[in-house]
């Protein structure tokens, strides 16, 4: 999947402007603050419907305005092209248009163009508590399965009902019973497909991740994963409902006690190891770094074989982090990689030297105060 | 600013509070009934008058009527042994113009939804077992509600109530909207229709 042209009005610090892409590599360039990230950022909001970098659709509108509005134009192999475009205004919110045909749920936004991000937030994967694993899964697996996103929204929905059920007749158990009963079952049939769908994906990507890391370290110390549910998981989502019914009986009493629901999905972990050792608990920080930059690289594979398009890639503002063997390998991974790619970086050098800027395949664009100028001839 | 019309103020004002109505299609809309005639302006304010004073709910089924029973209840010609139970009286009208449904309806008033207070008792749920209970001769309970977590809560919920009782409950297949290509159907719906699909 290409993007190959975007129109930005008032976001983040782009007041008005408009850019045509080249089918395969981009690098954009600038000083700290220019606007460089804001550029793929777009890309990403016409993605996934949301910033990469702000939590708040508010910060995204330029300073002074009230609302924006994203444009662009996309290529691939089953849809030929189409137009995805974009409206926020703080009074009327969020509203996404696909060849001018308004999308009743943003969620069937998702999956329409894969990407895959890799940024200095990405630390926080391996870092942090196991929410940002679960939160990479879920926007790893709705990408790929539209039926798993379904599946997550619906579940977080009955999760709520439940929940507030807890609270309201926890001294009232055998109303709480009756009332518990329709949300209990689609609780579990819904959380066994999504674990199942868990199970399933992550095994296929742990042959992924293990090559990548290989790659990008260039050593033989092997990575693994391990997916921690409350249960035993499997493939098949009927199997899982036996173990969930039982484990919900289990936890009755104590979730009568804390008021909420207390096994399911939502408390997942997935486990990093490399060699013998729990990644979180020994890795070093160079270790830490390869490998978070390792399951982004392990997802561009994965979606590569996956899907019938090849998904965007972005890369933000990561090479700074790296020494030169490293920039040289992914460079060359990147070479190597068909589809589309963006690059933010505030050092142009390591891409003069390696890329070929011919203003067709590969642009080299410079952004300086928002205003984007293209190099030629590099 | 300086306001030069309280009235239009006060239009606008009432008229912003319409669903889907901003202030700035508020401004639009009463400028507009501004420069119609004052024969419009009545019809329109007598319209919304008898709407709040003289439309009220079928004591047997729920929906809308000006008439109590509604003309469905009272139709005799209607068969009496299917009840299709539906969210809201809207719903009644969708299946109406399908012209398929020749049974009777039941309309909850909602489904359930525990995060907005509405459990079993704020909805026409005891209404429905008197129903199957009582004299109609009801043979079957169609569950006619939205494929989301709330309406398949309810539907569970209805279902199991109606247990002891000797009906047959089924629900409406998940399928593909007519006059539409597959490839436009998302992912999801296309997997549901499957799982619910039936022999040929
Ligand atoms: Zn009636």
């Amino acid at each position: 999947m290409l993007v190959t042209k975007l129109e930005l009005l008032h976001f983040r610090n782009h007041q008005k402007n408009e850019v045509e892409w080249a089918p395969h590599l981009n690098v954009i360039t600038g000083p700290n603050g220019a606007g460089k990230t804001s550029l793929i950022d777009a890309i990403h909001y016409l993605c996934m419907s949301r910033s990469f970098v702000s939590t708040s659709d508010m910060y995204v509108i330029h300073q002074g305005e009230s609302y924006f509005m994203l444009k662009g134009n996309f290529q691939g192999e089953i849809r030929s092209e189409f137009e995805v475009s974009c409206t926020f205004s703080r009074g009327d919110g969020k509203k996404i248009f696909v060849n001018d045909g308004p999308l009743d749920r943003l969620s069937d936004l998702i999956g329409m163009v894969p990407v895959v991000v890799l940024s200095p937030d990405d630390k926080k994967l391996t870092l942090e508590g196991p929410a940002e694993r679960r939160s990479f899964l879920d926007s790893f697996i709705s990408q790929i399965s539209s039926v798993y996103l379904r599946d997550l929204l619906d579940y977080r929905k009955i999760r709520k009902q439940r929940n507030t059920l807890l609270q309201n007749y926890s001294n009232a158990p055998h109303m709480l019973e009756m009332y518990l009963e329709p949300w209990d079952n689609q609780l579990v049939e819904t959380g066994s497909r999504i674990i199942a769908k868990r199970y399933e994906v992550l095994e296929k990507f742990k042959e992924y991740l293990a090559k990548d890391y290989a790659m990008i370290s260039g050593m033989n110390l092997t990575t693994g994963l391990k997916y921690q549910t409350f249960c035993e998981p499997s493939i098949n989502s009927k199997d899982i409902e036996e173990r969930y019914r039982v484990a919900l009986k289990e936890n009755h009493e104590k979730e009568l006690e804390r008021e909420q629901t207390l096994i399911g999905p939502h408390r997942d972990e997935v486990v990093f190891y490399l060699g013998d050792f729990e990644l979180r608990r020994f890795g070093s920080q160079g270790q830490h770094r390869l490998f978070a930059l390792s399951l982004k690289l392990a997802q561009l594979h994965y979606y590569s074989d996956e899907l019938d398009d090849l998904p965007i890639f972005m890369l933000d503002d990561v090479f700074g982090d790296l020494d030169f063997p490293k920039t040289e390998i992914l460079l060359k991974a990147l070479q190597h990689h068909e589809g589309q790619t963006f690059i933010t970086a505030a050092n142009p050098i390591p891409f003069e030297n390696y890329v070929h800027f011919d203003g067709e395949r590969n642009r080299f664009f410079k952004v300086e105060d928002s205003v984007i100028v293209e190099s030629l001839n590099r | 600013m300086q306001i030069t019309s309280e009235y239009l103020e006060r239009a606008i004002e009432q008229l912003s509070k319409l669903p889907g109505t901003g202030r700035k299609s508020a401004q639009r809309i009463a400028i507009h009934l501004l420069k119609q005639n004052d024969e419009y302006a009545l019809k329109l304010a007598n319209a919304i008058v008898d709407l709040k004073n003289k439309v009220t709910r079928c004591s047997v089924c729920g929906n809308v009527s000006d008439s109590d029973p509604c003309k469905i209840c009272e139709n005799q010609k209607r068969e009496n042994g299917q009840v299709c139970v539906v969210e809201e009286f809207n719903d009644v009208y969708i299946i109406e113009k399908t012209n398929e449904f020749r049974g009777r309806y039941h309309v909850l008033g909602g489904v359930i939804s525990p995060m907005d207070n509405i459990g079993p008792d704020q909805l026409r749920i005891k209404d429905l077992l008197t129903r199957v209970g009582g004299d109609e001769q009801i043979t079957e309970v169609i569950l006619a509600l939205n494929p989301d977590a709330e309406g398949e809560a309810t539907s569970y919920y209805i279902n199991k109530l109606l247990l002891p009782y000797e009906v047959k409950v089924t629900r409406i297949a998940y399928g593909i909207p007519m006059g539409t290509e597959l490839e436009f159907i998302d992912e999801a719906t296309l997997s549901r229709a499957f799982t619910s699909r039936s022999a040929f």
